[in-house]
């Protein structure tokens, strides 16, 4: 197969030399011909008569680009898709978007013009040219200076070329040839092997980090902490409860200690300080709802859901209890009786009177008499 | 290289450069007196915006001459006497800064007794924010700067004929010695005559913006002066446009470096939101001053931005002296921005506002004087200096 | 010392010719490491190792192994974050600034300045990545449609923090990279070895020295260059914001934005000195970087240091001035609270040894310049230390006042980030040249044409 000639090449020693050859090249007409220097050498641009680089006016596109696409992101997210009010400032802050505006505007500059020069201007990566791997691209990466003439160029002829050159005082003229098309073997069974490696190193990875990993610790989403739980055992505690229990020896605020705790019911001892208003009776209806009704039902009549399966929690409306004063209400509820627990560190004294009140409530409803209807019905005209 | 011999004939500059400047300054001081004499107050203001600009410019020049001996530039060193002679106007600052000195009580809030005695603030500023100290430190100030511009300056036109490298040694010595000294001095000046006209307020980086309009204002003057010098051709031949690029490489970079320094006062200003700040940008905020303020942004800072960006533009003749006298116009702005929002005016008729331009004018009218007496005694090349040749050869 | 002001002082010294240049520079890349090479990089990645470990802790049980507490919720990771990346801020100031301002001396130290630059805004980032507790969530820092609803709130100096140190270190790698390219063209035609030229060739990405590239690269340069400056600016200027748009006594301050940059130019400059100190040594770059050079740097130290010292006291002097008596506390306090040891470090490490070199003697004495370089690396972490710490122990509310102190873990890290730090940097000066080859040629002597053509630019 016939080598295709790229072009012809020739050293020179010194920078003038250099200046001197890349002008006698232009003006000999020559256009598709390149100077090749170790470092840029001051004034050849001049020389080779080159036009100002237009790169500037890809920087200051996507310079505005970036400061567009700031802007816009940024009045879009705080002030049109979730405004929120942050500081007392406005929803939309310029002062406060001005440092993300500059970076942003930086960014994509620097960003456009290195790989705008790198692929638009440059046509990078190219490891295939010709020039590579000749000893003239070993001399002018080093300390010589080259100048290679194009075989595209319009006034190419290989002979004039090079004498041209040498004319300038070049030396070392060599012609350069595009390389042999090398095969690249896609086949290959090592590549195959490497390929199926990466592969399943890559789903390998992947299946752990997304099935194993986020369920260990500390990647667990924070679902494992080293806190108390209430209800759980801790190993932080000698009794290992986590639920501390009171400190002794002090009372909770507006649970002063009740005086016959532990004695039989006094009868006329404590008197009910509450009056039946509609107010206390709401916090005495709330009060029996939360924690009377479980056992006693919603009415007081003892037919809870826990019937049956406790001894069966007595009705309210039994003549027993409605023949109690306030004062014995109040004593059992706070001293318990039987299976039913104190409700001494629960329920506040007020309310504990208030729910006395709503249980009297409950037992004229559902004792009322012809009259007593009648005398609703008479208020309620 | 003290031998080269630089066979060069200074032009002479035409008498029209100090007319014009005498005219200007007695245009505007008789505007200016007339001022005064309808709205005290405004005026003193006004001739307060006319001295902080000199002080702008005539230090300004100076530490422009200062640095270049500390950076040790090249490039500057042909052009060096334009910056020099600007700053000649250092000492004559202690004149004009005596109108003011006799009238502190009009202009300074802090200067009445009656008014420390009703406020706990003013009482805490008391030992700095009083009179005598005030005009004390006033006078140590002009004559530190003076003393400074005096030596430099001789010992330069001393160079002219000795040819002396052991000057430069020197110069470059009290330059160093100089710089700190004018850092603190300027924010001193700054926080004096500014600042404290609203004794209540204070901004720590205060005496850095005042600093960067101050290199701005100077800079600006310079390049106007040597691209008009430049033009006509009165300065040396080998001085080329890679001059003109330097400075107005420098003139971009101040420009980018005021915006910095007001953009940081400002946001930190409006971010943190403290009573006892913001309400400084709130005065600038209120009737008229909104547009003042905004102005600002486009005058100061987008205008001569956009005008200095490109490349060639920063080698242009007709561009850079656009931007200089632009930059100049908006260090007015600036002061006048700074300064005129403390006038409490009591009505009175707003066609005299139209007189506000008089003493800005007589201030840049005593700059074409300056600057042509110094020209018609010193040489415009510093001959002696041994960077000069190195300086005409400068390339980008 | 007699000084001729009418020559210019050469970029390199020694005559060195083109070749002599290249074969010292790429000399390192040719030889196998040394035992002293082995023995820095020991004792590098050991303090590494250590920081490694205290990170996993951390990682595992969380920062409440850090001494941060109330009062003081900010500790020693926003101390070493700053510092780290003002170190950083050295790099792209040398490269970019003194670029644009045609200092040729910026030729030899640049590419290593760059390097710094990178390693330390890598180990910058780590510490507001750790002090988020799962550093593997940090990516809803990022503003990107999730599945919340929510955004990131951009009104957040912290989220500019982001925004700012992504992009410092975005564009100063590619800064770097872009001045690697020709220099692993050059090396990619020296090299022998079948391995390293085809390394060489993909980062080189067929660079060919052709003039027609060039003169877009130069343009290129100058626009990153150009862009970069404002960007080092604004990178510390936000992380001050970080401190100065809150109402934080001692923390809200104007002058924040300059000083913090002016600081950062300081500790980055010391930092590049003490690193260069031995560079030069151990690589016999002398000539490349020369006293000449160290001394400029030392001169900028100088002025950076005063620059600081100007802001202390502007800052003192408004407190006072403001009459604002808890401003007023808040700085006695600093200098004569609880924490008056690290103020006094501070300033007289900033400060007071920098004066020394005023004297042009101190300033090109190998010896002292490494020690006032040290004590300036010291005094700059000690600043940031007294602006965190002390603003933060004593606030409005006396009742809630106290005494932060690190715990080991704390201290852990910070040996750990030198370490990374410093391995980054020892295997740098073997993977890559440290200056770079083809600038370094430009400045040579006789590199440049001797005529210029009569009323050509350039």
């Amino acid at each position: 197969m016939e080598k295709k000639l790229f072009g012809v090449t020739a050293l020179f020693n010194t920078p003038d030399e250099i200046i001197k050859a890349a002008k006698g090249v232009r003006e000999s007409g020559y256009v598709k011909y390149d100077v090749f220097t170790p470092y840029p050498i001051h004034g050849m641009d001049d020389a080779m008569k080159l036009k100002p680089s237009k790169l500037g006016y890809l920087t200051l596109g996507f310079g505005l680009t970036g400061t567009f696409i700031a802007l816009f992101s940024m009045w879009f997210t705080m002030a049109m898709d979730y405004p929120m009010i942050i500081g007392g400032k406005p929803f939309f802050a310029l002062p406060a978007f001005i440092p993300v505006t500059f970076e942003l505007t930086v960014l994509l500059a620097t960003l456009a013009t290195v790989i705008g020069m790198l692929t638009f201007f440059f046509y990078f990566p190219n490891n295939s040219h010709p020039l590579h791997d000749t000893t003239f691209m070993k001399a002018v990466s080093h300390d010589r200076y080259g100048v290679c003439i194009e075989s595209i160029d319009p006034k190419f002829d290989i002979t004039k070329a090079k004498t041209a050159l040498s004319g300038l005082g070049g030396y070392d003229i060599q012609e350069i040839y595009y390389p042999e098309k090398s095969d690249i073997r896609l086949f290959d069974p090592k590549f195959i092997v490497f390929l199926i490696v990466v592969a399943a190193v890559t789903s390998g990875a992947i299946y752990f980090a997304l099935n194993k990993l986020v369920y260990m610790q500390p990647f667990t989403w924070m679902q494992h902490q080293q806190k108390l739980s209430a209800q759980a055992e801790t190993k932080f505690f000698a009794d290992k409860f986590s639920m501390r229990p009171k400190v002794e020896g002090t009372v909770a605020r507006g649970y002063i200690p009740y005086e016959f705790k532990g004695l039989a019911a006094p009868t006329t001892e404590i008197v009910n300080p509450t009056f039946p208003s509609e107010k206390n009776l709401a916090l005495g209806k709330k009060k029996f709802l939360t924690f009377c009704s479980p056992c006693h039902g919603n009415y007081g009549d003892g037919d809870s859901r826990l019937r049956g399966q406790f001894p069966n929690p007595p009705s309210l409306h039994s003549a027993k209890v409605r023949g109690w004063n306030d004062g014995n209400l109040y004593h059992v509820l706070v001293n318990g009786q039987n299976v039913m627990p104190s409700y001494e560190s629960q329920i506040l004294p007020e309310e504990r009177w208030a729910i006395v009140n709503y249980i009297r409530v409950l037992q004229k409803a559902k004792n009322a008499t012809l009259e007593d209807i009648q005398a609703v019905r008479k208020e309620g005209k | 290289m003290s031998e080269i011999n630089y066979n060069y004939d200074q032009k002479v500059l035409p008498k029209k450069v100090l007319n014009i400047g005498l005219g200007l300054l007695v245009v505007g001081t008789g505007f200016g007196l007339i001022g005064l004499l309808l709205d005290s107050q405004r005026f003193l203001l006004n001739y307060l915006i006319a001295f902080t600009f000199l002080i702008s410019v005539a230090v300004g020049t100076l530490f422009l001459v200062a640095l270049e001996y500390v950076a040790g530039a090249d490039w500057s060193v042909p052009i060096r006497r334009v910056t020099e002679f600007f700053s000649s106007t250092v000492p004559f600052l202690l004149i004009l800064g005596i109108p003011l000195l006799f009238n502190i009580g009009s202009l300074f809030h802090w200067s009445h007794p009656e008014a420390i005695a009703n406020d706990k603030i003013l009482q805490s500023k008391a030992p700095y924010l009083n009179t005598q100290f005030f005009i004390i430190r006033f006078i140590v100030i002009i004559a530190i700067w003076s003393l400074f511009w005096f030596i430099l300056s001789r010992n330069s036109k001393k160079q002219d004929t000795s040819k002396d490298q052991s000057i430069t040694k020197r110069n470059i010595r009290y330059s160093a010695i100089f710089i700190p000294v004018f850092a603190i001095t300027i924010s001193l000046i700054s926080i004096d005559w500014i600042m404290s006209l609203d004794p209540h307020w204070f901004s720590t980086i205060f005496g850095i913006y005042f600093f960067a309009g101050t290199v701005l204002a100077s800079l600006s003057v310079v390049t106007y002066a040597v691209v008009k010098l430049y033009e006509n051709g009165y300065l040396h031949p080998r001085i080329k446009k890679d001059h003109l690029y330097s400075l107005g490489a420098l003139l971009f970079a101040f420009v980018n470096f005021w915006g910095y320094i007001a953009f940081s006062q400002y946001m930190l200003i409006w971010y943190a939101n403290l009573p006892e700040e913001t309400y400084w940008y709130l005065n600038r905020w209120e009737g008229m001053w909104i547009y003042v303020s905004l102005l600002q942004i486009v005058v100061h800072f987008l205008v001569p931005y956009s005008v200095l960006l490109s490349q060639p533009a920063k080698m242009d003749p007709k561009k850079l002296k656009f931007a200089a006298l632009w930059i100049l116009f908006a260090h007015l702005i600036d002061l006048y921005w700074l300064i005129m929002p403390n006038y409490h005016s009591e009505g009175g008729s707003s066609w005299i506002y139209l007189l506000e331009f008089a003493f800005p004018m007589a201030a840049v009218g005593i700059l074409c004087v300056v600057f042509y007496l110094n020209y018609k005694k010193t040489n415009i090349l510093p001959v002696g200096d041994p960077k000069l040749e190195k300086g005409l050869n400068f390339k980008l | 010392m007699k000084i001729d002001y009418s020559i210019e002082a050469p970029a390199i010294e020694g005559r060195l010719s083109i070749a002599q240049i290249e074969a010292l520079i790429a000399k390192p890349l040719d030889s196998k490491p040394d035992k002293k090479f082995l023995l820095a990089l020991s004792v590098s990645g050991s303090a590494l190792a250590l920081g490694a470990i205290c990170v996993l802790m951390t990682f595992y049980f969380g920062i409440g192994l850090w001494g941060n507490n109330q009062p003081v919720g900010w500790g020693f990771d926003i101390v070493n974050f700053v510092f780290w990346v003002g170190i950083g801020h050295a790099g792209t100031l040398i490269s970019a600034i003194l670029f644009l301002l045609r200092q040729k001396w910026r030729t030899g130290i640049a590419r290593f300045a760059e390097a710094m630059t990178i390693f330390a805004v890598m180990t910058a980032g780590l510490f507001p990545a750790l002090h988020t507790g799962r550093p593997w969530l940090d990516g809803y820092l990022l503003p990107y449609p999730n599945q919340h609803g929510l955004w990131v709130n951009f009104t957040s100096p912290l989220l500019w923090d982001v925004f700012a140190v992504s992009t410092y270190f975005t564009v100063s790698l590619v800064f770097w990279y872009v001045g690697l390219i020709p220099d692993f063209a050059s090396l990619r035609d020296r090299t022998t070895s079948k391995l390293k030229k085809t390394i060489y060739s993909i980062f080189s990405l067929g660079w060919r020295h052709s003039h027609r590239n060039w003169q877009h690269y130069e343009k290129a340069y100058m626009l990153l260059a150009g862009f970069a400056t404002p960007l080092v600016l604004s990178v510390h200027t936000i992380v001050s914001f970080d401190f100065a748009v809150s109402i934080m006594p001692g923390w809200h301050a104007t002058i924040f934005p300059p000083y913090f940059v002016a600081g950062a130019i300081f500790s980055g400059f010391a930092m590049v000195v003490t690193v260069l100190i031995f560079v030069r040594k151990i690589f016999d770059l002398e000539h490349i970087i020369t006293v000449n050079h160290l001394e400029k740097m030392n001169k900028v130290i100088l002025a950076t240091g005063m620059m600081v010292g100007y802001a202390y006291a502007m800052e003192f002097f408004i407190a006072w001035y403001s009459g604002n008596p808890i401003e007023q506390f808040v700085f006695i306090n600093r200098a004569f609270g609880p924490y008056y040891w690290a103020y006094w470090i501070m300033v007289s490490c900033n400060v007071l040894f920098p004066q020394l070199f005023w004297v042009r003697k101190f300033r090109r004495n190998i010896p002292l310049m490494f020690v006032v370089s040290i004590f300036v690396n010291i005094g700059m972490w000690f600043e940031r230390f007294v602006i965190t710490v002390t603003s933060l122990h004593r606030d409005f509310l006396p009742s809630s006042w106290g005494y932060y102190t690190p715990t080991l873990y704390d201290i852990g890290i910070l040996i750990g980030s030198f370490g990374l730090f410093f391995t980054l940097v020892i295997l740098f000066t073997k993977a890559l040249p440290v200056v770079s080859i083809a600038e370094i040629k430009a400045v040579a002597d006789g590199a440049q044409p001797t005529h210029h053509e009569e009323g050509g630019s350039h």
